[in-house]
């Protein structure tokens, strides 16, 4: 129990093991793994030395499944079969394909459920299955290297995700079998590896510009806090895009704007990537396309990109306004993704913020080296270092209203975890219901923003209209994820939903797929559950007496002892017991609700203790 | 929710019941005490534990947001005084400052159309940072004095600035989409 050990800092209360972390960057063109060694953080690389593993799934006829590099090579072949940039469909549903239908050659298939699923010819896959492949890739490549089991993970998404996205992402973590310590913000894990390895002070901006995606971030870093100010981007801007606009250059000139044919459009990506990397060093590059043959230089490529530049600077202008910040306030920029090395890029960004921006840091790996710095910090490998991290919400959160209206409880740019309520009432006499429809987004109307979810308010005893108070709390954790309640505080009447969202896979389709899911074939669901339950049982109680040792005199009364001491013990047969890990758990779980007021009582002691010498009469 | 953590936000902080705050302190204190209650310091305890982080954790958001926000803060201090505030129905009753404001929102749509509406909004903009100070001002003496309803109308005047600047603000948002 961590928390019953923070008014002793002096004290070790148990020998802290070495846990196993890592950092994954899930990237849309490519993925990383790194992990802390002797304190240094590094990428880790594959059997032939290669850090980044290409986030390509191939899918073959006899159900195989191959991931990275070999699955890349497929691409053009087999593009129906071979599932890349997969990011840009996580959380989405099927209505947000249509915008992005253009640029993808799959086929969606007809289903049921509200997660969109390609068809292959392995069967049909999702977006999620098909990420959970590639952390598998790297869960075993780390696991190999440090030579043990992963504890936990911190895996990077970007900051401009919604919640929908995030769920997925965390879905793939569940379906790879890890272990989820924390979703962090791609910036935010650039800004900790910045932060850490220059010791910068000062306000910062991290420009984030991927393969598919497109972060801003603005953060103040003071003594080991790295305090997010302001975020924001735009999920659906990236490299890819350059492609995209290089690649309907060629098709136009090429005179094949018509086609619907998906190897000619694969290939004009291939040849439009190539061009776009060529580019950045050389004044122009000779292109070639069916029958076509042209040259595309460095003039008529800038035009193209440079609409796509010039919306990234709208959210750099943005974030400042929202941090309350003038550019001249920012002390770096620190350039993140592989498309700030695109020359046209760094000069814009330089002229924005009136400032030549940091590329000295490799724009690849740095997600990923700072998410595992994040993940030795908070498998308290580190228990001296005095770093936080102090996070946003990058989506104002809010219910819709009467007339369509969306009223925002929780704003933009919040530092989380966060719990806010807000009182609403009945507009009808004798109202006994109220529908509560949560959402996301800036705009002032539902149709605008995202639908998070709906539930209903029952039972509400009949009263005059304006009479009822219906308290809503909206309760945001540290990973960005959203729970919402809702009461009659007259009354007690309550309701309550963990925010599905409504593009979100159902328990019972995870359950499926965890079933389904390679990883665990072979392995014993139940004996994995019970040895689960047994790590969790012997730190509850070693941290139970380590507390009890040090402070229980003070803080608890004999009979309060006697208690705990019975929860404790009926905990310790049950740990003997070997077998049943339900009953285990459901042991562990009284335990905990027994320490409850012990635990507030000595995190209270350790804020009083604190705050000691800070009292009011100094001043 | 644990208890000493309900106590009042000033005293959360070590920071005097008033309206003035010595930011710096408040800052450096908020991070002191995230230190400790942060949920990534709980990422391998129990579920209790984990749910006690997240509610200590929120509530210091909570308290930090209000103590760093001139209108929520003057709001606090007159809810420990028992002052009762619907701030979505009320509103002030001082017909000059709200025929003030009703020019301001004028010049904001004017400004969308000028030449460098930027700029136009800048200007505004350090308008009504000079009137909220003047609020500012208005409630402090009166909270000081002990006349809630002045404090209570100043609170309310607070809310019009609030509203003027994300208005100026949703105005830049929209311009910066063309």
């Amino acid at each position: 129990m961590a928390l019953l050990q923070i008014s002793e800092p002096g004290m070790s209360t148990a020998p802290h093991q070495h846990r196993f972390a890592a950092g994954i960057d899930l990237g849309t063109t490519n993925s990383l793994i790194a992990t802390v060694r002797s304190g240094v953080a590094e990428t880790l690389p594959d059997e032939h030395g290669e850090h980044l593993l290409p986030s390509v799934v191939h899918y073959n006829a006899e159900g195989g499944v191959v991931v990275g590099q070999k699955a890349r090579m497929k691409a053009s072949q087999d593009p129906q079969n071979t599932l890349a940039s997969v990011k840009r469909l996580m959380g989405r549903g099927k209505e947000d394909l249509t915008l992005l239908a253009g640029h993808l050659p799959y086929t969606f298939a007809e289903t049921d459920s509200s997660v969109p699923r390609i068809k292959t010819v392995a069967g049909e896959v999702t977006a999620i299955e098909a990420s959970a492949k590639i952390l598998s890739v790297l869960k075993r490549r780390a696991e190999e290297t440090l030579g043990g089991e992963l504890s936990g993970v911190v895996i990077t998404v970007p900051a401009y995700f919604d919640e929908a996205q995030r769920e997925a992402t965390r879905d793939a973590a569940k379906l790879a079998d890890l272990n989820v310590y924390r979703l962090i913000n791609e910036p935010t894990a650039a800004a900790i590896a910045y932060g850490l390895d220059k010791k910068a002070e000062g306000i910062i901006a991290v420009y984030d510009l991927g393969g598919g995606t497109f972060d801003i971030s603005i953060l103040r870093l003071s003594k080991g806090v790295f305090e997010v100010l302001a975020t924001g981007g735009n999920s659906a801007l990236g490299g890819d895009d350059f492609d995209h606009a290089i690649a309907q250059w060629l098709l136009e000139q090429a005179e094949l704007e018509q086609t619907h044919d998906p190897s000619i459009l694969r290939q004009a990506l291939m040849v439009a990537r190539d061009a776009k990397e060529a580019l950045s060093q050389q004044a122009a590059v000779d292109v070639q396309l069916g029958e076509w043959q042209g040259r595309l230089d460095n003039t008529v490529y800038r035009q193209l990109i440079e609409p796509l530049v010039k919306k990234t600077l709208m959210a750099c202008r943005r974030a400042l306004r929202d941090a309350e910040l003038d550019k001249d306030q920012v002390v770096d920029i620190v350039m993140v993704g592989g498309s700030t090395r695109v020359p046209l890029v760094r000069e814009q960004v330089a002229a924005f913020f009136e400032k030549e921006p940091l590329v000295d840091i490799d724009p690849d790996r740095v997600v990923a080296i700072g998410a595992a710095q994040q993940a030795d910090v908070l498998a308290g490998n580190k228990p001296d270092e005095e770093m936080l991290l102090l996070d946003v919400i990058p989506l104002s959160l809010g219910l819709e209203m009467m007339g369509g209206l969306v009223e925002k409880v929780i704003a933009r740019n919040t530092t989380i975890p966060i719990t806010r309520a807000q009182e609403f009432t009945t507009f009808k006499d004798g109202q006994t219901a109220l529908s509560i429809h949560v959402l996301q987004g800036e705009r002032e109307t539902v149709e605008h923003n995202r639908s998070l979810g709906k539930f209903v308010l029952r039972g509400i005893p009949p009263m005059v209209a304006g009479a009822a108070r219906i308290k809503v709390t909206f309760q945001v954790d540290a990973d960005g994820l959203l729970s919402v309640y809702a009461e009659e505080t007259t009354t007690g009447t309550r309701a309550s939903i963990e925010i599905k969202p409504s593009y979100g896979l159902t328990d019972s389709e995870i359950e499926t797929m965890l079933k389904d899911s390679i990883a665990h074939a072979g392995d014993d669901m139940a004996l994995r559950s019970l040895r689960e339950q047994q790590v969790e049982a012997d730190r509850s109680l070693q941290a139970l007496d380590a507390a009890m040792q040090s402070d229980g005199e003070q803080l608890l009364n004999e009979s309060e002892r006697k208690q705990l001491l019975a929860a404790r013990d009926k905990l310790a047969r049950e740990r003997e017991n070997q077998n049943d890990s339900e009953a285990l758990k459901a042991a562990i779980k009284v335990l905990e609700k027994a320490a409850e007021f012990y635990v507030e009582r000595r995190m209270n002691r350790s804020v009083r203790d604190a705050m000691a010498g800070h009292r009011v009469d100094e001043f | 929710m644990s208890v000493d953590l309900t106590q009042n936000y000033f005293n959360v902080f070590g920071l005097p019941v008033q309206y003035e705050i010595d930011r710096d302190a408040l800052d450096s204190r908020f991070r002191e005490l995230q230190a400790l209650v942060h949920p990534d310091k709980f990422v391998n305890g129990t579920d209790e534990e984990r749910r006690i982080a997240i509610q200590s954790t929120g509530f210091l958001n909570e308290a930090y947001d209000t103590l760093k926000t001139p209108r929520l803060r003057a709001r606090y201090l007159l809810s420990l005084k028992g002052v009762a505030f619907s701030e979505e129905n009320d509103t002030t009753n001082d017909i000059d400052y709200l025929m003030q404001q009703m020019e301001i929102r004028e010049s904001i749509e004017d400004a969308e159309n000028a030449e460098d509406p930027f700029a136009e909004l800048d200007q505004l903009r350090t308008i009504i940072k000079s009137r909220q100070q003047d609020v500012e001002n208005d409630f402090r003496r009166s909270y000081e004095a002990d006349d809630l309803e002045q404090a209570r109308q100043a609170v309310l005047k607070l809310r019009f600035c609030e509203r003027i600047f994300s208005e100026i603000r949703r105005i830049e948002e929209r311009l910066d989409d063309f």
